[in-house]
């Protein structure tokens, strides 16, 4: 009950932009899987949540691309975990994703954002 | 758990790792927040959700689940096929005989007809043979007509030439004596082949003709074989010699492995060169050497258009020819792809149909896989509800089904090579016999290839179908209580009733040819030889001609033999002949007249060519045929007295015309058979089969052995290439070969590696291809029968089960017994009616196949037609009873007391 409270002001992730986000914070170094989720929310000023059934999902997805690849080491709390770094093919492909993103986030502002007499028009 | 255990299960581990450890990052990060141990873990486990699905998820990503599902599916498929043992066995022995039938058959095709040549680019190579007046010429070429053909053909890139040295030929090997063939081949056969020696070189050409330089007339090319087994593959072998008929050769070359030439002559052999001569200046027949002619086609060039060209060439070819007889019967030239001229287009034509039989019965067998799949579905219907109810969608119940059926195929597939393998060792002789196949008959890597084709078309063929109409069905009517006769069984059994019906057909197709088949070996059983062939064993020797250069081999070598195996204890009579009648040997002397002029008599004799043999006068007892004019050969015809002839039925016909009076030969001086002595014809005997059983006799000449001296012309015709001993016993074969072998050895070595065998079996062989496939298709046509009998009554079988609660009461309302059976037997009459009258469209249009087969009948004898088809449908209304018969004793009550 109380998680579903938490997570009622949360956005919901658009369809197609987890990639970029994943591949967005491996840019900055790289990290595992739960580290991911921490930073995504932390950067996202705790508004963004990934859940755990799409992440890995997707993470399988992204390696399986050839975008990132993974190693196992330690934490520095000295847990195993799985260490996925960002490849330059995932480079490439987060530079067009952004691009992309840019693109709709314009289109869909021309449109959300344009004065109301153009409606009445 | 899936094709690949230890990887799949290592990734699955280091997923659970995976998710664990984020979990425990979690739970540290909480506790770090100041959460207790166990509530931290409560929530890091909510927030984390269901594991199971977020690793199922997942896994998916990987791209190989369908491999883990195949997995399962697998699984399941097999304990469901535990399940019903009875099920299982009947579908894998239907295919096993449908894939082992069809599995063998390739196998022979793959051998007889797909062989690749040991030689570069095979279909390039052409035979060349001129032809005439009288047809094609066999016998060959004179080298004169080949070297124009060289210098003026541009079609044809390089033309060669060789002779098949018909005597048997020894070669001293470092272990002895070994019987070897020894072709003489011109200096460019290797280069025409595109083959070239491993070790050392090839012969060297005179100029450019392709006749070798006469100071290697005496070098000789070994075989890898001969090389291995006669001098223990010495690497030092070149310029060494070896003694081939005991003269001296220098070894020139070694051919590489696989290599041999010509490709039916058997191996092992040796080559020696052919250096042309005086005797090759000329074109005269008789006395220019004969030689084969192969050629290689240049790059893009057809057959046909070589042929044309070289029929230009030959018509000035032809001018050169001083003899106008001998022109007329080299008039053209006929041009027929090497590979082509290995397996006569009979063979080829039998061997396509057998193999088309044998497909017909890998058909009838996926029918009847795909009836019992069916019957099998109808019955399943509420476990694949099931399934379907509980979320599995149709592709996936398409696909364990599919799996099903490809187990079954598997299981079959495997059986059936063991059936091919069976079925090839009880057919090994006659495949020999038929084919020249010496090699093992063992499946390779195109049959195993075709088998694995065929096993998985087999399992789409069985249940595809079934598994597309459980797909369909709808879930809920199948679900309901009691939904037993529901649309989609009526259906069902539609379906079934159309497989019987194609299979009846099929059937009937099959059965037609095995039909005409049996009638034409009854006919060819019946044909009457001309001799007795009962007790009568051959031996066919192996003569060492050399050793009797200059000397007399019918009296040092034959008389004295002869005169010994009459002695041996249980021996009757024993004779020489130069082929017994029947003989497989391939080795035949021609007669023919030299007769000119146009008178009807003259003409007659031009046109005559008789098969001549030299016989011991003994023949007449070993083989029992009869005299229809004057006598036989006798004791009294010795070298010095009167040379004598005797002529059969056929000769008189074509000497003295279809209206001669035999007795008008007696007395005729046929030919000269040594200076100044002309042989008189002193007999006439009864026509004998000579060739083949189904071949009419041809006219013969016969002539005494003990009249046959070193001065008669054919004298190392008729003594030097091959003779056989024929030997009337009543004693059995096993006891008197080895000893007639002993008696042999002690005349001449080498004769001990002779072949022996009997008369029976020597006709037995000549049935050839009509016995071969009269037992082959004897064989799928009984399968075939079987197994639409088995189809016939376990669709019927099926219906009454169905049906049982209605007959049950059609019987309590007052319906006769008899009209219940008669409801089941009629389904039964129209199935067959239909299928037969399928089946004979069917079989009008194949039976022409088998017209190269068929001796003594039509190929659409109505009598065959007929006999088949009433087998046909007295099986198919037997099949039918039982059914019928459990129908009529439906118990009413029993039957409504289940409902």
């Amino acid at each position: 009950m109380i998680g579903r409270k938490r997570y009622q002001n949360r956005i919901e992730l658009l369809q197609g932009t987890l990639d970029m986000l994943i591949l967005q914070t491996l840019q900055w170094g790289p990290n595992h899987g739960y580290g991911i989720v921490q930073a995504l929310r932390v950067n996202s000023g705790e508004v963004l949540q990934v859940e755990t059934g799409s992440l890995y999902p997707a993470l399988h997805r992204l390696e399986r691309q050839g975008w990132v690849r993974s190693e196992w080491k330690q934490t520095e709390s000295n847990q195993r975990a799985k260490w996925y770094r960002i490849t330059a093919t995932g480079k490439r492909q987060l530079a067009l994703d952004l691009s992309r993103w840019q693109q709709t986030v314009e289109a869909i502002g021309s449109i959300m954002l344009q004065p109301p007499e153009g409606e009445k028009a | 758990m899936s094709f690949f255990p230890g990887r799949f299960a290592r990734r699955k581990a280091e997923l659970d790792e995976e998710i664990q450890a984020h979990l425990e990052m979690d739970i540290q990060a909480r506790m770090e927040r100041g959460e207790s141990a166990e509530e931290a873990r409560a929530q890091a486990m909510r927030e984390l959700g269901n594991v199971a699905l977020i690793e199922d998820v997942t896994r998916e990503m990987w791209g190989w689940v369908w491999l883990e599902r195949v997995g399962q599916d697998l699984r399941y498929a097999i304990r469901q096929l535990k399940m019903s043992p009875v099920f299982t066995v009947t579908v894998v022995a239907t295919l096993a005989l449908g894939l082992g039938a069809t599995a063998a058959m390739f196998t022979v095709v793959d051998r007889v007809l797909l062989r690749p040549l040991p030689y570069e680019d095979s279909r390039r190579l052409v035979e060349i043979k001129e032809a005439g007046r009288k047809g094609v010429v066999e016998f060959g070429t004179p080298f004169l007509d080949v070297q124009q053909w060289h210098e003026r053909s541009h079609e044809i890139q390089e033309i060669a030439f060789y002779s098949m040295n018909k005597h048997v030929s020894f070669l001293d090997g470092s272990a002895g004596s070994t019987q070897v063939n020894a072709p003489e081949v011109s200096a460019n056969l290797f280069a025409v082949l595109a083959v070239h020696p491993t070790m050392g070189r090839g012969f060297d050409g005179r100029g450019n003709d392709g006749s070798v330089v006469p100071e290697q007339a005496q070098s000789i090319i070994l075989s890898d074989p001969v090389w291995r087994e006669a001098y223990g593959g010495d690497e030092k072998i070149l310029s060494k010699t070896v003694k081939l008929n005991g003269k001296p050769y220098v070894v020139l070359g070694v051919m590489p492995r696989g290599f041999t030439f010509p490709f039916d002559a058997g191996s092992p052999a040796v080559w020696v060169p052919i250096v042309v001569g005086d005797a090759d200046a000329v074109r005269k027949k008789h006395v220019a050497p004969n030689y084969q002619v192969i050629g290689r086609l240049r790059t893009g060039v057809s057959v046909a258009s070589a042929e044309s060209e070289l029929k230009v060439i030959q018509g000035d070819v032809v001018k050169a020819y001083s003899d106008p007889d001998d022109r007329e019967l080299v008039t053209s030239v006929k041009l027929q792809r090497y590979d082509d001229t290995l397996v006569g287009s009979d063979l080829r034509k039998a061997l396509l149909a057998l193999f088309g039989a044998a497909s017909v019965l890998w058909l009838i067998a996926c029918v009847n896989g795909a009836s019992l799949m069916l019957a099998r579905g109808a019955a399943r219907q509420r476990e694949i509800a099931v399934r379907g109810a509980l979320g599995a969608s149709r592709w996936r119940i398409v696909q364990q089904l599919a799996i099903e059926g490809l187990v079954l195929s598997a299981i079959a597939s495997v059986l059936g090579m063991g059936l091919a393998m069976v079925m090839l060792k009880l057919f090994e002789h006659e495949l020999t016999m038929q084919f020249h196949i010496h090699e093992k008959m063992v499946a390779n890597v195109s049959v195993i290839g075709l088998l694995v084709g065929l096993t998985v078309a087999s399992a789409l063929l069985c249940s595809m179908w079934p598994a597309i109409a459980a797909a369909r069905a709808s879930i809920e009517p199948a679900l309901r209580q009691g939904g037993t006769q529901t649309n989609t069984s009526r259906a069902h059994y539609r379906t079934r009733t159309l497989l019987v019906v194609a299979q009846i057909a099929m059937s009937l197709t099959l059965l037609v040819g095995c039909g005409l088949l049996l009638r034409t070996i009854y006919t060819l059983r019946h044909v009457p030889l001309g001799f007795r062939t009962d007790h009568v064993i051959v031996a066919n020797m192996t003569i060492p001609a050399y050793k009797f250069a200059g000397r007399n081999m019918t009296t040092e070598l034959y008389q004295p033999l002869v005169d010994r195996v009459n002695h041996m204890p249980g021996v009757q009579s024993a004779t020489l002949m130069t082929e017994v009648p029947l003989g497989t040997t391939g080795f035949k002397m021609t007669f023919t007249f030299g007769d000119k002029g146009h008178s009807p008599a003259e003409l007659r004799r031009q046109d005559l060519a008789a098969e001549f043999r030299a016989v011991g006068p003994e023949m007449q007892r070993v083989f029992g045929f009869s005299m229809l004019k004057g006598r036989f050969f006798n004791e009294g015809d010795t070298a010095s007295s009167q040379p004598v002839a005797i002529v059969n039925r056929a000769f008189v016909k074509a000497y003295l015309g279809e209206d001669g009076d035999l007795g008008k030969i007696l007395g005729e001086n046929l030919f000269v058979i040594s200076k100044g002595k002309r042989a008189v014809v002193v007999g006439v005997f009864d026509d004998e089969r000579q060739v083949s059983v189904a071949q009419s006799s041809r006219p013969e000449i016969e002539v005494s052995i003990p009249q046959i001296t070193p001065g008669t012309g054919f004298y190392f015709g008729a003594e030097g290439f091959v003779m056989d001993l024929a030997v009337r016993t009543e004693q059995s074969p096993s006891l008197i070969i080895p000893e007639l072998r002993e008696l042999m050895r002690s005349a001449s070595p080498e004769l001990s590696t002779s072949t022996f065998t009997t008369m029976g079996q020597i006709v037995e062989d000549s049935y050839g291809s009509q016995q071969l496939a009269a037992r082959l298709l004897m064989l799928f046509g009984g399968a075939a029968l079987l197994l639409c009998v088995a189809g016939i009554y376990g669709l019927l079988a099926y219906l009454v089960t169905q049906r049982s609660r209605e007959l049950g009461l059609r019987i309590a309302l007052g319906a006769q017994r008899s009209d219940v059976a008669w409801l089941v037997l009629r389904q039964a009459c129209w199935m067959l009616t239909v299928g037969c009258g399928m089946g004979l469209m069917l079989a009008y249009l194949t039976s022409l196949l088998l017209g190269t087969f068929l001796y003594g009948v039509k190929p659409h004898d109505p009598w065959t037609m007929g006999a088949v088809t009433i087998l046909l449908l007295v099986g198919g209304l037997a099949a039918a009873y039982v059914p019928a018969r459990r129908a009529a004793m439906v118990n009413p009550m029993e039957v409504l007391r289940a409902e």
